[in-house]
């Protein structure tokens, strides 16, 4: 704070030699005129003075009979007439300036982390209709509303949270990992649980309603495995009544999954001659420049684009960026696979399959892995024999035997 | 042999460096000093600073010394302070 009310007022560096420079300091210092940065150097004394302490040496420099020479000038009032030389440079400066400041007011850049199955496009797509995109005044965006409207527009984000870091947008969100669906259930209304697939039940444990099944039953898609409904019987074994309740049950089911994949026997791969040509380019506002007198030709060539973003600090983005395209030529080459390529793709391809598997929790017992060959392509056809968890819950069908009282109200 | 003024300032626990001008040299390690309550430099080179306190001489010597500002009322001291001495 010191340094800058100095800069402000401006301060001299200033030379002393002479008779008695010691006697100098002291008559200053009586005087109340400020030195610092004293230093000896041998012959004469250097130290720094304000502009207005200068201005009162001379009485002092008589009395001590030493020599006073200027060194440097600092601060603001040696910089102003330097200013006055270089204007237009200072123009441009000080345009530069207001130029950042306005910038400040808008997005420049949006990032969105934390989606997986929501792609970033879809995201982009949702913010672009509700007028959010690079370009937008930051005091137009109500980031309360923008999370909310993201939860309410995707049932699968759980979580939102969106910042302004400088001129970029960051938005968080979570996804929900298992999306189950909710049914809400009304009171007196029973759930079931139904079978997904097919199969033999190898494993269950019923926690709440009727079990219609066993283990070791042969189950077809769609059949209530464990009913909802609680019969309440009479004395006479008759139902009286059912107690709806949400049936509740870990069922294991051993059933059949079929994969196939087709590969063609003959291939078209690239093969990079080499030759490569880079492109730049400017982007302002959107706008693109290209390099002129600048053309790819080649027939067939892969491209590359590197772009950078202009950041003068640390988030603050400007909607300035510069990068290259580079075109690399290549030619395609038709090749057959043997069979040694064609059994690792069928591997690779497998391996997949039981990673996607194993990720749902199902638990493989057996496989059949059969490769076979026509004119055209190798198929691979894979038939698995797995252990999974089953049941769906489904609203209960079942209802109230009638009674009585019921018949009569229904004839009157 | 305390002075009887001294004696009084001390019963009346009154502050020594304003009755008795007695000089305050602050160091921080051997790098910084502050002195208050002196006169004036007598002498100032690289190796050693000499200065008139109101009751005796301070000479501050070691190496590199350098006055980081020197006012009516105090002044610092920076370098590598070796020894300090009143005289």
């Amino acid at each position: 704070m010191e340094k800058l009310i100095r800069s402000l007022k401006g301060y001299l560096k200033i030379k002393v030699w002479g008779y008695s420079p010691e006697r100098f300091m002291n008559l200053c210092s009586n005087r109340n005129i400020l030195l610092w940065n004293i230093e000896n150097h041998d012959t004469y004394y250097t130290m720094c003075i304000s502009i207005a302490g200068f201005w009162r040496l001379r009485p002092v420099t008589k009395k001590t009979k030493t020599r006073v020479a200027i060194l440097h000038r600092y601060g603001l009032p040696f910089f102003v007439p330097y200013m006055k030389k270089r204007s237009i440079f200072f123009l441009g400066l000080a345009g530069c300036l207001f130029f950042l400041h306005m910038m400040s007011y808008f997005i420049w850049s949006i990032e969105i982390t934390g989606n997986s199955s929501l792609t970033t496009d879809v995201l982009m797509d949702f913010l672009e209709e509700n007028e959010i995109v690079c370009g937008s005044r930051k005091k137009d965006l109500d980031i309360e509303a923008l999370e909310k409207s993201i939860r309410r527009q995707f049932d699968i984000v759980t979580w939102t949270s969106a910042r302004l870091d400088g001129t970029k947008l960051v938005i968080q969100i979570k996804e929900n990992s298992r999306k189950t669906p909710q049914i809400e259930v009304a009171d007196g209304e029973g759930m079931d649980l139904e079978a997904t697939k097919k199969g033999k039940i190898v494993d269950m444990v019923t926690r709440s309603g009727v079990p219609l099944v066993k283990i070791e039953d042969e189950v077809e898609k769609g059949e209530i495995l464990v009913s909802g409904a609680v019969p309440v019987y009479n004395e006479d074994t008759t139902i009286k009544e059912y107690l709806f309740c949400k049936a509740d049950a870990d069922i294991y089911l051993e059933c059949g999954y079929h994969y196939e994949e087709k590969f063609p026997i003959q291939y078209q791969y690239k093969v990079y001659t080499g030759n490569e040509k880079k492109i730049s380019y400017l982007r302002f506002f959107g706008r693109e420049w290209k390099l002129p007198f600048q053309k790819v030709g080649f027939d067939r060539c892969d491209c590359v684009v590197s772009e950078n973003r202009l950041e003068p600090l640390k988030d603050f983005y400007l909607p300035v960026s510069f990068g290259n395209y580079r075109y690399r030529e290549y030619t395609l080459l038709e090749k057959q696979y043997t069979q040694e390529q064609v059994k690792t793709l069928c591997q690779e391809s497998l391996d997949r399959v039981i990673e996607t598997l194993q990720e749902k929790g199902v638990q493989i017992i057996e496989k059949d892995v059969k490769i076979k060959k026509d004119s055209s392509h190798y198929m691979l056809y894979v038939d698995f024999t797995v252990v999974e968890k089953t049941g769906i819950l489904v609203r209960t069908k079942t209802e109230n035997p009638r009674t009585g009282e019921d018949f009569q109200e229904t004839r009157e | 042999m305390i002075s009887k003024k001294e004696q009084m300032v001390d019963s009346l626990k009154l502050p020594k460096d304003l009755l008795l001008g007695a000089s305050i040299v602050t160091l921080t390690g051997n790098h910084e000093a502050w002195i208050e309550n002196y006169k004036g430099i007598i002498e100032y080179c690289d190796t050693f600073i000499l200065l008139q306190g109101k009751t005796c001489q301070i000479c501050i010597s070691g190496k590199n010394l350098s006055i980081d500002y020197y006012t009516n009322e105090d002044m610092k001291i920076s370098g590598c302070i070796a020894c300090v001495k009143y005289e």
